[in-house]
């Protein structure tokens, strides 16, 4: 529903986004991944129409960013990242003009309003002025807006911020029901989010696209070098070579634990072959006293901070 | 034409929701009617001649004030990313907008009528004078409005396309004394084409001339074919 072919946006000399290429599939929730200032924003806004692409092909349902925009507008909800509200208009007003603007039927406007309404939680505050609304309110009215006449695409920068725990919970909910039928870009630099809710997570640093993959394969990925941490008491010098022995392990870090002199705490890097972990407790605890040994699992966290503190070297490579 | 429409209705919600609408309004009218009351003792004639004068330039200081939110206020407000992205076209929103504020102006416009009350109780005005001088009024009205909305779309503050409107109606206004100073028939006739003054002092004597009328209409239809092609070439 969503491709990107090799978009680039330039503002003047600087290149904001670099050579873009991925998609997203109808019924499918891809997460868009990355530090403040990565070029988010500025992908979902040439997605959305409201930037054209320096270059590369954008196409959203079929139709070509660069000379079908208006046809493709009826086929995309977008929820910008600061909501896009009239503050003197009251909730109900507001929606109304963004259904009768998407070419809602007058004859749906009521069911219209009422869905997205309840959907995201409004119904308390359709006849209030938008500037009398809550941050978290305007996020959804924000959401709501994006929702109206039941767009194929949706493209969301960062639907969650500024919500409480809650509203967060039910912001997802609701975006999780729409995924099911739609395809949805979702914006966020909130790691867990992109695992809960996205089948793919694309990262982005400095515009370019490092990885998009599952939360779960990005990290597999990441899983070729493992880490093993244990603490033990032995002498350092000889508790480096026994592990330095082992097959497997890569490399050795050893620190002093605090509050005693003889026990150590060790992190060993690994390969991925299985029983390494097994391999270094029979050797430890058969000399020395093994407290305690402990496999570290990539989180998302991990991976996504590894493939944004890789661009720097990159770039200047 | 429901993009139009949409964006129209909003529009004059979102005039009649914020103070401006009320305050030019109401500017607008309290100066209309010192006019009209001081003109008609000092002249002693009930007609609109002279008023008709004082609205124009008096719709010249205020336009102003109606038109500077139209697209400056959507920029600032980080509502133009909705409004570029909703299927619209550039030219719905340039109208719809255009509209909106076209709407006020006939209200305006409206509200002087009651002026012509007393003309009529206690005189006998030239109605066909009357209704040339409210027909240039309104055109006036609408080039005023179409070149405000264009400096509005250039700028993301409200009171620098005020402030950049204002001189650019003044000089649409005065240009044609600069005819004195030219020997240049050519010139000349250029200058007095291109006053807003000269030719909405046709309308006001009480002559609806179709060179009156299509030259405001091409100044409202130039500066908003400019306002969408603007808003089409932002992207």
């Amino acid at each position: 529903m969503i491709a990107l072919e090799s978009v680039s946006k330039r503002f003047g000399s600087k290149t904001i986004v670099h050579d873009l290429t991925f998609d997203v599939k109808q019924g499918e929730i891809v997460g868009f991944l990355g530090p403040n200032g990565a070029g988010k924003t500025t992908t979902m806004r040439m997605i959305a129409g409201f930037t054209a692409a320096s270059s590369g092909r954008v196409t959203v349902a079929g139709y070509d960013m660069a000379t079908h925009n208006e046809q493709a507008a009826r086929k995309i909800g977008y929820q910008p990242e600061h909501p896009p509200l009239y503050d003197t208009l009251n909730v109900s007003q507001y929606l109304r003009f963004v259904a009768r603007a998407k070419g809602v039927p007058r004859s749906q406007f009521r069911s219209e309003l009422d869905r997205v309404a309840i959907a995201c939680r409004l119904q308390e505050v359709l006849d209030r002025e938008i500037y009398k609304l809550s941050k978290g309110y305007r996020q959804r009215v924000g959401l709501a807006q994006a929702l109206l006449g039941r767009p194929e695409v949706l493209l969301l920068d960062e639907p969650t911020a500024g919500l409480d725990p809650g509203q967060i919970q039910e912001t997802r909910e609701v975006i999780r029901s729409f995924g099911e039928r739609h395809a949805v870009l979702l914006s966020t630099h909130i790691l867990p989010e992109a695992t809960l809710i996205c089948q793919r997570v694309a990262i982005i640093n400095q515009g370019r696209l490092l990885a998009i993959d599952s939360p779960s394969g990005l990290q597999r990925a990441s899983e070729q070098t493992n880490r093993v941490t244990l603490i033990a008491t032995a002498p350092p010098e000889a508790l480096r070579a026994e592990l330095l022995s082992i097959a497997g392990v890569i490399a050795v870090a050893i620190n002093q634990a605090a509050g005693s002199a003889r026990t150590l705490n060790v992190e060993c890097q690994t390969d991925a072959r299985d029983g390494v972990e097994a391999a270094i407790a029979r050797s430890v605890s058969g000399r020395w006293d093994l407290h305690r040994l402990e496999r570290l699992q990539p989180t998302l966290e991990n991976v996504f901070l590894r493939y944004v503190s890789q661009v720097p070297s990159e770039a200047v490579q | 034409m429901n993009g139009v429409l949409a964006v129209y209705r909003k529009e004059l919600l979102s005039y009649f929701r914020s103070p401006i609408a009320y305050f030019v309004l109401a500017v607008f009218l309290l100066g209309t009617g010192y006019f009209f009351t001081y003109n008609m003792f000092l002249s002693g004639s009930a007609s609109m001649t002279e008023t008709f004068r004082n609205m124009g330039i008096l719709l010249l200081t205020v336009s102003p004030l109606m038109s500077m939110r139209l697209f400056a206020a959507e920029y600032s407000g980080r509502t133009m990313e909705l409004l570029a992205t909703l299927p619209l076209a550039p030219w719905e929103i340039v109208l719809g907008k255009f509209l909106g504020a076209v709407t006020i102006l006939l209200l305006m416009t409206a509200g002087t009528l009651i002026d012509l009350v007393p003309l009529y109780l206690f005189g006998n005005p030239q109605t066909t004078t009357i209704v040339a001088g409210y027909t240039g009024f309104v055109l006036l009205g609408m080039a005023f409005l179409a070149v405000g909305q264009l400096f509005s779309a250039l700028t993301n503050n409200q009171i620098v396309a005020a402030l950049i409107t204002v001189p650019v109606l003044l000089s649409f206004w005065f240009v044609g004394y600069l005819q004195s100073f030219q020997s240049s028939y050519a010139l000349r006739g250029l200058f007095g084409y291109l006053s807003f003054a000269l030719h909405f002092a046709d309308f006001v004597q009480g002559l609806i001339r179709s060179e009156g009328v299509i030259f405001f209409l091409i100044v409202s239809a130039i500066a908003l074919t400019l306002n969408a092609g603007y808003l089409q070439w932002r992207r």
